[in-house]
């Protein structure tokens, strides 16, 4: 009986044992718990979490890098988030937490990010502010959830569906039978216009008469102008107008040569003109010192007295050259031996 | 006779709710005495182990083999009902969701109902016809504490063994299946597990076995005790057994739901 006993403790316990043993591995390995203790906890703070619950992903650039390991309420209206971050993972420089719906079917991710990438949202942007701490607590905030933006498309689609419904109460019978009899006029109208063609279909027959004609005197204007083009070959071909372009060319040589003529001409007088520059100059440095009553003119120039001293020198002169015409003997002794 | 008519139906209405208020009320009453002759510890520890591997150990064949097929039916059935609508990997959601909060204890439940409340009824009924609790009784010793606690401790305890093996089972066999049947891969079914799995979900269903087992011990105890007549007596206490411990892990079941789930997100 006591042999029995022990052998049914040992079948009991060994079984307890290994069940356990099994149940609770499994549960470890499907949280994905680690029991190195190879994982940091990183403290979270946001306004709301969202959808997101316990042992859901944290991921880092896109990468799972832990799981979230706790939510609690916190004080002044915060939720504080706890996450178990692997060790070997680095976070960003300035860290903030996303949370945010990963997909259409309620899995819900944190993501770590850095605050410089921040998606450009004026109302995110601030409550990442409003949730940042001097501790090392990390500032988080939702982001927009899937549902929401379904829940803006479902509004939106009913906004539609009013504009479909106004339409279709304006498009009653009413404007069905409006619509009908303005097609109607417009098939009235239509063979009013089909009518007016037809009549004005003549009128451009006449027209087109006419435009034949014209057509057929610019026909004859061009073979005129035909005819004008053939002299104008002709008189190209027996060489006249080479001769003109030859004649042409002799008198541009000539001109040319004039010009170089002229040239000479100009820059001769080009030196005449230095050379009378140089006199007048001269003649201005006379002038001067004529009027600066330096020199013999200048004295007489400006002096009245020699003037008058050899005015009547001159008379004198006269007198004695009338004197010697009249006694040459008295100033002309002319001896021989 | 038809103005005795009302009142036989009023009389009758009040026979059944006397009877069904005096079932409980037995049932309270037996449980109350179960946990008071369990301070006995002398008189049921010796007897644990026997028990235990006899309703426990004993089952888990039985609970494997339920569990085996319903993690492959679970599987097929996933991908059956939402395989185009959902990704491949919410096959690995339903099946272990669906495997540890639900299937796993109940249909193991129902299974060691059969097995175990039948097996302690005819036992106990057996004995009781064939008076050797009259014995017991006679010498002295209370039959609760050397016949009805070893069984409900060694039940309440080994269920949820079962149970959690049944889990494994289901959640493997789940898994294999949506290998070998579906194009689901071993990635996208382990990572369907993870993303809704919370240890809670481990707990309930071992808490709800647990309870199951103290139930259906308890029911086929009570019966067996009750048993009157021969072997006929037996049978229909062994009938009776069974079909109020299927009742009570329903409404067992339906009752923790209302506890913990009522309310409650993965949160």
């Amino acid at each position: 009986m006591t042999a029995e006993r022990r052998k049914n403790d040992f079948v009991v316990g060994i079984t307890v044992l290994l069940v356990s043993v099994l149940v609770i591995a499994t549960v470890l390995w499907v949280k994905q718990a680690s029991m190195r203790g190879s994982t940091n906890a990183v403290s979270v703070r946001t306004r709301d979490v969202g959808g997101l619950a316990l042992s859901n992903p944290v991921v880092v650039r896109g990468v799972r890098a832990g799981r979230v390991q706790g939510i609690a309420l916190g004080d002044s209206g915060w939720v504080v988030v706890t996450l178990a971050v692997d060790k070997e993972v680095s976070l960003p420089r300035d860290p903030v937490v996303l949370l945010f719906a990963s997909s259409l079917f309620g899995e819900w991710q944190a993501t770590i990010a850095d605050a410089a990438g921040l998606p450009a949202d004026a109302d995110l942007r601030a409550h990442i502010a409003e949730a940042r701490t001097r501790s090392d607590t990390l500032a988080g905030a939702v982001l927009p959830d899937i549902a929401q933006l379904t829940a803006v498309a479902g509004r939106i689609a009913g906004d539609v569906s009013k504009v479909s419904n106004r339409v279709q109460t304006a498009f009653d019978d009413e404007a069905a039978g409006e619509l009908r009899g303005s097609i109607r006029n417009f098939a009235q109208l239509s063979d009013e216009l089909a009518k007016t063609v037809r009549k004005q279909s003549a009128n451009l027959d006449k027209l087109s008469g006419n435009a034949d004609k014209g057509v057929e005197k610019i026909l004859s204007a061009a073979a005129t102008i035909d005819k004008i083009a053939g002299r104008v070959d002709s008189s190209t071909s027996k060489d006249e107008l080479r001769q003109i372009i030859a004649n042409t060319q002799n008198a541009a040589r000539e001109l040319v040569a004039a010009t170089t003529r002229l040239r000479t001409i100009a820059d001769s007088a080009g030196g005449t003109q230095s050379r009378l520059n140089q006199v007048i100059a001269q003649a201005d440095s006379v002038f001067a010192k004529v009027n600066s009553k330096r020199g013999s003119i200048g004295m007489l120039v400006n002096d009245s007295r020699l003037y008058t001293n050899t005015d009547s020198l001159i008379m004198e002169l006269r007198a004695l050259v009338a004197d010697v015409k009249k006694n040459p003997k008295k100033y002309v002794n002319v001896r021989v031996f | 006779m038809s103005r005795l008519a009302p009142r036989v139906l009023v009389t009758s209405f009040g026979e059944l709710m006397r009877r069904g208020f005096e079932g409980i009320g037995e049932g309270a009453r037996f449980t109350a005495s179960a946990a008071r002759a369990a301070r006995d510890v002398g008189d049921w520890v010796p007897q644990f182990s026997a028990q235990a591997r006899s309703l426990g150990v004993g089952s888990i064949p039985i609970g494997i083999f339920i569990a085996l097929f319903t993690g492959i039916v679970l599987a097929l059935l996933a991908s059956y009902s939402v395989g185009d609508l959902v990704p491949p990997y919410f096959v690995g959601t339903l099946v272990q969701k669906t495997v540890t909060l639900e299937l796993a204890p109940v249909l193991t439940g129902l299974a060691l109902a059969g097995r175990v409340g039948a097996n302690i009824a005819a036992e106990l009924g057996t004995m009781r016809v064939t008076e050797q609790i009259d014995a017991l009784e006679t010498l002295a010793f209370d039959p609760l504490s050397h016949l009805v606690v070893p069984r409900v401790a060694a039940a309440t305890l080994m269920f949820p063994v079962v149970v959690a093996l049944a889990m494994l089972v289901g959640v493997l066999s789940g898994w294999l299946a949506s290998l070998t049947l579906l194009d689901v891969t071993t990635d996208q079914f382990l990572k369907g597990a993870r993303i809704f799995f919370v240890d809670f979900d481990v707990r309930y269903g071992l808490v709800k076995a647990a309870s199951f087992g103290a139930a259906v011990s308890l029911i086929g105890c009570k019966a067996g005790l009750e048993t009157q007549g021969g072997a006929q007596g037996v049978g229909a206490a062994a009938t009776r057994a069974v079909v109020l411990s299927a009742v009570m892990i329903l409404v067992l079941d339906a009752f923790w739901a209302i506890i913990w789930l009522s309310g409650r997100t993965l949160r």
